[in-house]
């Protein structure tokens, strides 16, 4: 028998909250780098590994392991950012490009090479709560990837709000000429930046790879996700990267359930449906240019 | 009047322009503490290439640019800022996705966010901003921008404000009341220096012009004596 709705939309938010975490990172690199990073994946990657090592062979905690993988992760993406594209910021968009795709390439086999071609499980106790009645059940991991998520977006939303820095980021992305002559340092901008983006795709590597494996190729299995959901949102607006990633989660979950296996059975085809659709009907997103850069 | 002001901005010899593009050609600009100056010419004389030159946003190629005695050519804009020159640009001079607030806010970045005793005074200069703090800066109209983008520049309270032809796209009514609010800020001891299309206007309200052609100084004098020159009304007032 089909599971209920109710528990494939409990699906599409986990599957959803991965790809959020990673779209944000990728739409404000967008916005504030003016790039399109295809090496953002990997930053996921490096996440799903730092996870693993600090759970399995440190033996942290998981929350405390997120916070380790956040930062670890922010402080490596960062460094990669500061030696590739930061010295070539003037660049241009396609030159970016092309050195992301290469870059993310580079470090997929890099990573292949040294942590081995297989997969690398993480424990973490898992509880499950059934709601009989109902028909769906829930179980604590699902619980921690939504809550920590969710919490990720207030947090963010209150430092693009409240903070001189966020306010900055937001006016960066808006004019970066007029933020220049008014006095901001947009270099510390980008700076910011790359830390936020790579860290925030950290956690969602960790959260992958207690959920399934952390492997090479666990990032660049979201990249196309996360893509989708950056421009369905509108391409540099991280609130827009947030709905269109829970859309994308759970259009893909119930797509999966009602529609013919025949049909599903491509799995990330769906994504690159939704794509074409978007970037035909909708070039600029769900949301529209007004409110892109807030 | 007890002589010649301090120079506060010294501009001697300069060539700049964009990337390998050369605009400007040995120019030369004093402008005196307190003083209202207006850079007049026709199109692509290199007026706005000048302005952005002192903000460091056109390429400096040669010659001094000097602010309040020291040497600022060649610094990144926000150094230029910091050391006390504001600056508005002609187009999209306002961050249109923040409100009214956050763009005044942005205006005081560098001093970690814009003092209290700041807001009210450029408020009380520019009172419509007052009833619009939460607007969007987009919804408001092309004269409202100009006072917003005005009010930004004002925040860190720079002895020297730049403005890049701030009559531009504004309707003809507006123009007036938009050099009221820059004889104001004249007015209350900040030196002021506009790039103007509108040369008579520029001229009539300034204390001293410059006028430019083809990236070359060819007139300086006070505004009158500009606009009283036949040669000056021939050639670029239009009679």
């Amino acid at each position: 028998m089909a599971l209920p709705l109710a528990q494939e939309i409990i699906f599409g938010l986990v599957i959803g909250s991965y790809i959020a975490l990673g779209a944000i990172g990728f739409t404000l690199v967008y916005g504030l780098v003016n790039m399109i990073n295809f090496a953002h994946g990997e930053f996921v990657t490096i996440g799903a590994y730092v996870g693993f090592l600090s759970i399995q062979i440190a033996g942290l905690p998981l929350p405390v392991a997120l916070v380790v993988t956040f930062f670890g992760t922010a402080v490596i993406g960062w460094a990669i950012a500061r030696v590739t594209f930061e010295p070539m910021n003037d660049a241009g968009a396609v030159p970016l490009l092309l050195m992301s795709i290469g870059l993310g390439l580079v470090l997929r086999n890099l990573i292949r090479l040294v942590a081995g071609a297989g997969g690398r499980d993480v424990q973490v106790g898992v509880a499950t709560y059934r709601f009989e009645d109902l028909g769906f059940f829930v179980t604590s991991q699902q619980l921690f990837i939504v809550g920590v998520t969710l919490l990720v977006v207030l947090v963010l939303h209150l430092f693009l709000s409240r903070t001189m820095l966020g306010i900055a980021m937001r006016a960066t992305a808006g004019n970066e000429d007029l933020a220049l002559v008014s006095g901001i340092d947009t270099r510390r901008v980008r700076n910011v930046v790359w830390l936020a983006a790579a860290g925030l795709a950290g956690v969602a590597g960790i959260l992958l790879a207690v959920a399934q494996e952390a492997s090479a190729t666990v990032g660049f299995g979201q990249l196309l996700l996360m893509i989708t959901a950056a421009i369905l949102g509108g391409a540099g607006s991280p609130y827009g990267a947030v709905a269109g990633s829970y859309l994308l989660g759970i259009g893909i979950a119930v797509s999966v359930a009602f529609l013919p296996a025949g049909v599903t059975a491509f799995g990330s085809t769906m994504a690159f449906v939704v794509l074409i659709l978007v970037l035909l009907v909708r070039p600029g997103g769900l949301v529209n240019a007004e409110v892109r850069t807030t | 009047m007890g002589g010649a002001p301090m120079t506060l901005l010294d501009v001697r010899d300069l060539d700049a322009g964009y990337g390998d593009l050369q605009v400007l050609y040995g120019v030369d600009l004093d402008v005196g503490e307190g003083e209202y100056v207006a850079i007049v010419g026709p199109n692509g004389a290199g007026k706005s290439t000048a302005m952005k030159t002192v903000v460091g946003l056109a390429t400096h190629m040669g010659g001094a640019i000097e602010f309040d005695g020291t040497d600022i050519a060649g610094l990144e804009p926000q150094e230029i800022i910091a050391r006390g020159v504001g600056y508005v640009p002609q187009t999209d001079n306002v961050f249109p996705a923040l409100t009214v607030e956050e763009n005044l806010a942005i205006g005081g970045y560098l001093l970690g966010g814009p003092p209290e005793e700041r807001l009210d005074a450029v408020i009380e200069q520019f009172p419509m901003l007052g009833d619009r703090l939460d607007t969007r800066a987009g919804n408001l109209s092309g004269g409202q921008q100009q006072m917003l983008a005005m009010a930004r520049a004002l925040i860190p309270d720079p002895p020297l404000l730049l403005l890049d032809e701030p009559s531009a796209g504004l309707a003809p009514d507006l123009v007036e009341d938009m050099f009221d609010h820059i004889d104001e800020v004249n007015d209350r001891g900040v030196t002021v220096v506009i790039v103007e299309q509108n040369a008579k206007t520029a001229l009539r309200r300034c204390d001293r012009g410059y006028v430019l052609a083809q990236g070359e100084n060819r007139y300086a004098d006070d505004g009158d004596a500009l606009l009283a020159d036949p040669e000056v009304r021939r050639q670029f007032l239009g009679g």
